[in-house]
């Protein structure tokens, strides 16, 4: 289990780096969904990770664009959970 | 009140006014919009447009998100004469160019951001969203948000419904995505035809999940206008921003393909908990709902009253068929595929190699006939041609005069005359709802400049419909630089669904006796 602020940050980085953006790293603030960088699938599948890795879960309501808009956002919602 | 006839968008807009001015027509998260408000948007923008040059039969696109004001640009463009062509909002500038090119769009009316995106003189003038955009997409710039708001009337452009009223883009098992060119008559029919079965009224808050450049999504702004419902835009597609929408708009309607309600499944516990009692049907459309999923979906929304609708539809022909709620259970692994039968008005024929109507449990190909059946492929003469032909069932003395489509699709029809999906025997993807052609896929690879040969094809996966794979050689022998590259150029410059879920390298592709790629010797060979 990982926790402290940079990890989850680097942590949800290196997923979507792996799994979504072919390698290229993305920053904190970087909108994720406007710009179409996951897709809905993509997004079901990071919350599985989030899930496994920082054992929390993640409510249906709080599904949204508003908590899964950006890195820090995610992060934000996974350190509130960890708390 | 008196009523016009409905031959037009226009006429359905002008009945929707007469029946209720204050009534909501469309809400864009906080903002709430009536009849009148679409109405008097509408005239006034269709009356910029017109300043800008807009002649009757010319191309309007609409590239802005789905919002108020695109609703208000497609009736904008309707009224005065104009079709309207909805952009993938998906697409990255090397579709909007290709598309912008195809249909020779000379006015734009887009977010500046994505208008920023596009290379120089893509269009003459371009209506912008937001910031005035730095780029040179366009020779000529308007303010959206002034134009929309001026007082003045559209004037009366002649518009009947045999005019354009609209090119659908998609794809289909060759080439680039064609234009289906939809007249006044094909959009106001269908939604006729889809606000009868589904018996839409005033009181229905619909709820927009799709895209609007999707027939489907475009169908429920249409059947909406018409039934003097109101529309509720959702752009995300996040289960929770979904269960939000429902519950706190009180939906009546929802339209979406099957990764959606994959997507609200996943919401069974507040919905078992808390369930939607306002929500009066679900319509699923753009691939089969994996069963597991169906099961779940039923027991999740029957109990608390929600029909579920199962259609299916070519964008050639805008909406084919639908299984009705009662006979939902004639879809199941058992008895195959149920697509249900023809919607009002129409005849669904089965269609031998022979050229003649198939025996009830005899395979044959899916051929629309009806008032929705489109005007062809823009541009496209020998694709028109061949999915667009005439009645084969025709008596020989009307022979030539009514064309039907060919769908490419394979099916059966049961005793009972139910229709059941078989297959498609030609290589078109379908990928979370989106049609994609594998050469698509290919000329984005190689349009990267590192890859050599590129294949692409489908890979059957319940979840998604179906995973684009990518089979490549890359240039010089590799030395050009490592599969991420190839792959990071993709996302960067083509939608989400078009990217491989796979990228295989081989240090040169299997070919044909006629020295053609190997699409489906390479298929196979993956799939085994």
């Amino acid at each position: 289990m990982v926790s402290g602020n940079g990890d989850a940050r680097a942590a949800i980085r290196e997923w979507l780096q792996e799994n979504v953006t072919g390698g290229r790293d993305v920053t904190n603030d970087e909108p994720l969904i406007d710009n179409g960088v996951m897709t809905s699938l993509q997004t079901v599948e990071l919350v599985v990770f989030l899930e496994d890795t920082f054992g929390i879960v993640v409510e249906d309501e709080e599904f949204d664009e508003e908590n899964f808009g950006s890195v820090d956002s995610i992060a934000t919602l996974v350190e509130s959970k960890a708390a | 009140m008196k009523f016009r006839p409905e031959f037009t968008l226009h006429d359905l807009l002008q009945n929707s006014v007469a029946r209720d001015p204050s009534a909501l027509s469309v809400v864009d998260g906080d903002a709430e919009y009536t009849y009148e408000d679409l109405e008097r948007e509408s005239s006034a923008l269709g009356s910029a447009l017109a300043d800008s040059g807009v002649g009757r039969g010319d191309r309007v696109g609409v590239l802005v998100e789905k919002s108020w004001e695109a609703t208000v640009a497609m009736l904008a463009a309707s009224r005065i004469g104009a079709a309207y062509v909805n952009v993938n909002p998906l697409f990255k500038a090397p579709q909007v160019e290709y598309l912008a090119g195809d249909c020779n769009i000379r006015v734009m009316i887009g977010d500046s951001q994505k208008l920023d995106a596009l290379g120089p003189k893509t269009v003459e003038t371009a209506f912008y969203r937001g910031a005035k955009p730095e780029g040179h997409a366009a020779s000529s710039y308007v303010d959206l948000a002034e134009a929309i708001k001026g007082d003045r009337l559209s004037e009366d452009r002649k518009v009947s419904e045999s005019d354009l009223a609209t090119i659908l883009y998609t794809s289909g098992s060759t080439g680039m995505p064609k234009g289906v060119a939809t007249s006044q008559r094909n959009v106001v029919v269908g939604a006729q035809i889809v606000s009868t079965y589904l018996e839409n009224t005033p009181e229905d808050r619909i709820l927009s999940a799709l895209p609007l450049n999707f027939d489907a999504g475009m169908s429920q702004f249409t059947t909406s206008l018409r039934a003097g419902a109101t529309l509720y835009l959702l752009r995300s597609r996040l289960p929770g921003d979904l269960l939000k929408a429902l519950r706190r708009h009180e939906i009546t309607g929802v339209t979406g393909v099957p990764p959606l309600w994959a997507l609200l499944i996943r919401g069974g516990k507040s919905l078992r908990e808390n369930p939607l009692t306002h929500l009066r049907y679900l319509a699923n459309t753009g691939g089969r709902i994996p069963q597991a999923n169906l099961d779940e979906l039923r027991k999740l929304l029957e109990p608390s009253g929600t029909k579920i609708f199962l259609m299916y539809g070519l964008t050639e022909a805008f909406r084919s068929t639908y299984l009705a709620p009662e006979e939902i259970w004639r879809s199941s692994p058992e008895q195959g595929n149920c697509i249900g039968k023809a919607i009002p008005n129409t005849d669904i024929m089965v269609i031998t190699k022979a050229g003649k109507e198939a025996a009830p449990g005899e395979p044959g190909e899916l051929v629309h006939r009806g008032p929705t059946v489109a005007m062809g492929y823009w541009g496209n003469e020998e694709a028109t041609r061949k999915a667009y032909r005439p009645n084969p069932l025709a008596p020989p003395e009307l022979l030539d005069v009514e064309r039907v489509v060919y769908s490419g699709d394979t099916v059966k029809r049961d005793e009972e005359g139910y229709l059941y999906f078989l297959g498609r025997e030609d290589a078109m993807i379908k990928n979370q709802g989106y049609r994609l052609s594998p050469e698509e896929v290919e000329n984005l690879l190689l349009g990267s400049g590192l890859v050599h040969e590129a294949c692409a094809f489908g890979v059957e996966n319940p979840a998604v419909g179906q995973d684009v794979i990518a089979v490549i050689s890359l240039r010089n022998g590799g030395e050009d630089g490592p599969v991420d590259k190839v792959r990071e150029y993709v996302i960067e410059n083509g939608p989400p669904y078009m990217v491989p879920r796979e990228i295989l390298v081989k240090d040169e592709l299997p070919k044909t006796a006629s020295g053609k790629i190997d699409r489906k010797g390479i298929s196979n060979a993956y799939s085994n």
